[in-house]
């Protein structure tokens, strides 16, 4: 009995109606947050008493930044369940990651590279942070690479998750990046277990975009999902139904 | 407002990377809504056809 819920879980037609059912919440909740973190970051937010306004570029890259690991994150996690359970469903959740998680990396990259343009004097280094970064870009581009480079379903399931484990590596690389190495990229500033080093005014809004961009990230997973599940379930009966509603 | 616009003589970096992020959040939304669509379409063209084979 208890463990109908976890049964349920791998049943492609209940995620199918789930996934349906909870998108539009997801896109609402994000949208109303993304407003109210891009108000509070451009005009509530008092300008930064060193970098002027030029700081305000930190609500656009932090959230991207912490999009491309926990996209990543989340793919390989998801990967890992498939490729030990068989389970078809957590393999179509780690193909509908990639694509979401490589577009805000490139992001992160290029509001990284503007931001620093004016607080380290260049547009790009060889730095840590960066390459890791950057390496991270590279994983994703070569998941679905190699998943599009597959015509078989399994086989593509199978080897696309083993690099995306494998490349989960490089994750608490990137993260911890700057504090292994010397880096020309600031340490840490919210993710830490003392106080945060910035004011309320400051860090409110970045948490508003964050879970603005978390919950965006829901949203697009649930609705990438629904078609992954519709391409792998070729003769089940459920999918009339859906189509045809 | 021409005061909010110029971001304190940061305009060139601020708007780009703001610009840049909302697009790739529209091109997400575009993207995700356009597989999920033309994932239907398959589907239904699928069964249209297994439909006139029996």
């Amino acid at each position: 009995m208890a463990w109908t819920w976890f049964h349920r879980l791998g049943s492609p037609p209940y995620i199918y109606g789930l996934a349906a059912r909870l998108t539009p919440w997801f896109a609402w909740l994000s949208a109303a947050l993304l407003i109210g973190g891009l108000y509070g970051g451009l005009v509530l937010a008092p300008p930064d008493y060193q970098q002027g306004d030029d700081f305000r570029i930190m609500y656009v890259h932090v959230p991207t930044a912490w999009m491309s690991l926990m996209v990543y994150t989340t793919m390989a996690v998801a990967a890992a369940v498939g490729l030990i359970w068989r389970i078809k469903i957590s393999h179509a959740v780690a193909a509908s990651c990639a694509p979401i998680g490589a577009s805000f990396t490139f992001v992160a990259l290029v509001t990284g590279s503007l931001w620093g343009y004016r607080m380290w004097g260049t547009y790009w280094e060889w730095d840590p942070r960066l390459t890791s970064e950057l390496i991270l870009l590279f994983l994703y581009l070569g998941y679905m690479g190699l998943r599009s480079a597959m015509d078989d379903m399994q086989r593509a399931d199978r080897a696309s998750a083993v690099l995306a484990v494998v490349g989960v590596v490089n994750v608490p690389i990137i993260h911890y990046s700057v504090l292994w190495w010397n880096s020309l990229h600031q340490g840490p500033s919210v993710m830490q277990l003392a106080k945060p080093t910035m004011p309320p005014s400051m860090l409110i809004p970045l948490l508003v975009m964050l879970l603005g961009f978390t919950t965006l990230f829901a949203a697009l997973l649930l609705v990438r999902l629904r078609a992954e599940i519709l391409n792998r379930e070729r003769t089940a009966s459920w999918i009339r139904e859906a189509v045809t509603q | 407002m021409s005061e909010f616009l110029n971001m304190g003589g940061y305009a060139a970096y601020v708007w780009p990377s703001y610009g840049l992020t909302l697009g790739v959040i529209i091109l997400n939304i575009v993207w995700a809504r356009r597989l999920l669509a033309k994932s239907r379409e398959d589907a239904r063209r699928r069964l249209a056809m297994r439909g006139e084979e029996t």
